[in-house]
């Protein structure tokens, strides 16, 4: 990431939601936080926010510790600074398959993009070839074809309106509520979460050209006609 | 403990990839446990040639920056026991491999596994330098072409510049019937240029392209002469009493397949 901060500021009907990185020490989010409100804090001056915070918890100590920085820098009133509760943290699984692989290097973390229904989004025209790899922290839509041998990666969902022949990794972080959509839909690999699904062998390009979802439903991928059949 | 061949050649498309796939899956047919490894990052396609694009989830680089263990990266092949495949990222360049890096992998693989094959990228920049690094011995592979047996020349070079004593030569592609008319370099003229010992001779098969298309081996083809050639050079490998290739079998072998080619092509 060419940004080191993993601070999310996000503004909310009532007041200002902190998401932070539950692998960051307290010091680190300090400074982080400190680091933003420097650069936009002047933008809430004379406001009252009720601030909350997601990924990560505090002892009453450094919530005081933020709560008074926040005051500080950015000069509004802080109504309240608590935890988010009303936001479940569903931890995923962490011990997931691999086909005849264990111990998976790969790591989640127990929080991850939610925003699928709606949320920032990243939109690549053009066709993606081999070697390109799009990640994004986000939805990705590809206006284009995704050749073999090209990734795309996205927190959210994957919208290819083109040929999708490369490999896709959709909820990437583990929201398996993520979908991949395509025009026509053929995949070296495709993986939602941390399912991992490839073709089975011998299958060569199917008849008719439609468009097809992947989803997830009970740690399965199923994939499907995008629209009822006419 | 196990052996680290790199399998390079400096010019690229003369068969570095195909002899990998098959050397290896040879090997394998001989209840060896076989790594090929693709050293070509950024180019990768050592998967495509065995079949097994799809199941690739992590790659050589994931290791050696600790983003997955070792057997976690390997792919284990559809067709073949013991016989494992270790990708190149695709997504990245061959800056994202250190030298002290693949030192460590080889180490790592020669514990396991009796061999381990190492697809050379074309050229003799970093990618080379890299895929050379962690080898106890290495082939080259060249074709009966003057750039070919130049750029190989160069690469010999280069090989025995690193303490790669003794490469061993499989000259590929080789056209019999147009040797014979003079209008391809012989198996003696290229090995005169380049005066190093032949491990193989493989002729030039139409079928070679179609197997490599399919993502199967050619050298579980009986019937196929390329295949016959490839099993060949596995023995030579992997044989502790099989003969050092000499003069008198090599001539043999070529005797045969003229024959063989000669009644195909009549």
């Amino acid at each position: 990431m060419e940004d080191n901060n993993n601070i999310v500021f996000k503004a909310t009907n009532n007041g200002l939601i902190l998401i932070m990185n539950e692998s960051d020490d307290f010091e680190k989010i300090y400074g982080q936080v400190e680091k933003r409100l420097n650069a936009a804090g002047r933008f809430f001056k004379g406001s009252s926010l009720a601030v909350r915070y997601r990924g990560k918890k505090f002892t009453e100590d450094e919530e005081e510790k933020l709560r008074r920085l926040m005051e500080e820098k950015t000069e509004a009133e802080i109504k309240s600074f608590e935890e988010d509760k009303g936001y479940d943290v569903k931890i995923p699984d962490k011990n997931f398959e691999i086909e005849e692989n264990d111990e998976p290097g790969q790591y989640f973390s127990s929080f991850y993009f939610r925003d699928i229904e709606e949320g920032i989004t990243r939109f690549y025209k053009g066709t993606v070839r081999s070697g390109q790899l799009i990640s994004f922290n986000g939805n990705v839509v590809i206006l284009g074809d995704v050749n073999p041998g090209a990734e795309i990666q996205a927190a959210g969902n994957i919208i290819v309106l083109g040929y999708l022949r490369g490999i896709v990794h959709a909820g990437m972080d583990g929201n398996k509520e993520a979908v991949v959509v395509a025009l026509n839909l053929q995949p070296v690999q495709l993986r939602i979460a941390n399912i991992i699904t490839r073709p089975p062998d011998g299958t060569e390009n199917k008849g008719a050209i439609v468009p097809e979802i992947a989803y997830i439903k009970d740690d399965q991928v199923y994939i499907e006609r995008l629209l009822p059949q006419r | 403990m196990g052996e680290v061949i790199v399998i390079t050649s400096g010019k690229g498309g003369v068969g570095k990839t195909t002899t990998v796939a098959n050397v290896g899956t040879g090997l394998a047919l001989r209840n060896k446990k076989v790594v090929l490894m693709d050293a070509d990052i950024g180019l990768r396609n050592l998967d495509l040639v065995m079949g097994l694009e799809n199941r690739v989830v992590f790659d050589l680089v994931d290791v050696v920056e600790g983003r997955c263990k070792l057997r976690n990266a390997l792919v284990k092949d559809k067709r073949f026991e013991g016989l494992f495949l270790l990708p190149a990222a695709q997504t990245r360049d061959k800056t994202a491999l250190k030298p002290e890096q693949m030192i460590k992998l080889c180490e790592e693989l020669r514990k396991e596994y009796d061999y381990t094959l190492i697809d050379c990228p074309a050229g003799i920049e970093q990618g080379f330098h890299n895929a050379v690094v962690g080898a106890d011995r290495a082939i080259v592979v060249t074709t009966p072409e003057v750039s070919a047996v130049r750029d190989a020349d160069r690469v010999i070079g280069l090989l025995e510049a690193k303490e790669l004593r003794n490469p061993r030569l499989l000259i590929n592609r080789i056209r019999v019937e147009m040797v014979k008319r003079g209008e391809m370099m012989s198996i003696e003229d290229v090995k005169d240029i380049l005066a190093v010992d032949l491990i193989g001779i493989v002729p030039d098969d139409e079928k070679i392209v179609v197997s490599t298309n399919r993502g199967e081996p050619i050298i579980s083809d009986q019937k196929s002469l390329a295949g016959q050639a490839y099993r060949n050079i596995a023995q030579r490998i992997d044989g502790e009493d099989v003969p050092f290739l000499n003069l008198e079998d090599d001539e043999g072998f070529v005797f045969k397949l003229k024959k063989l080619l000669g009644i195909k092509t009549t």
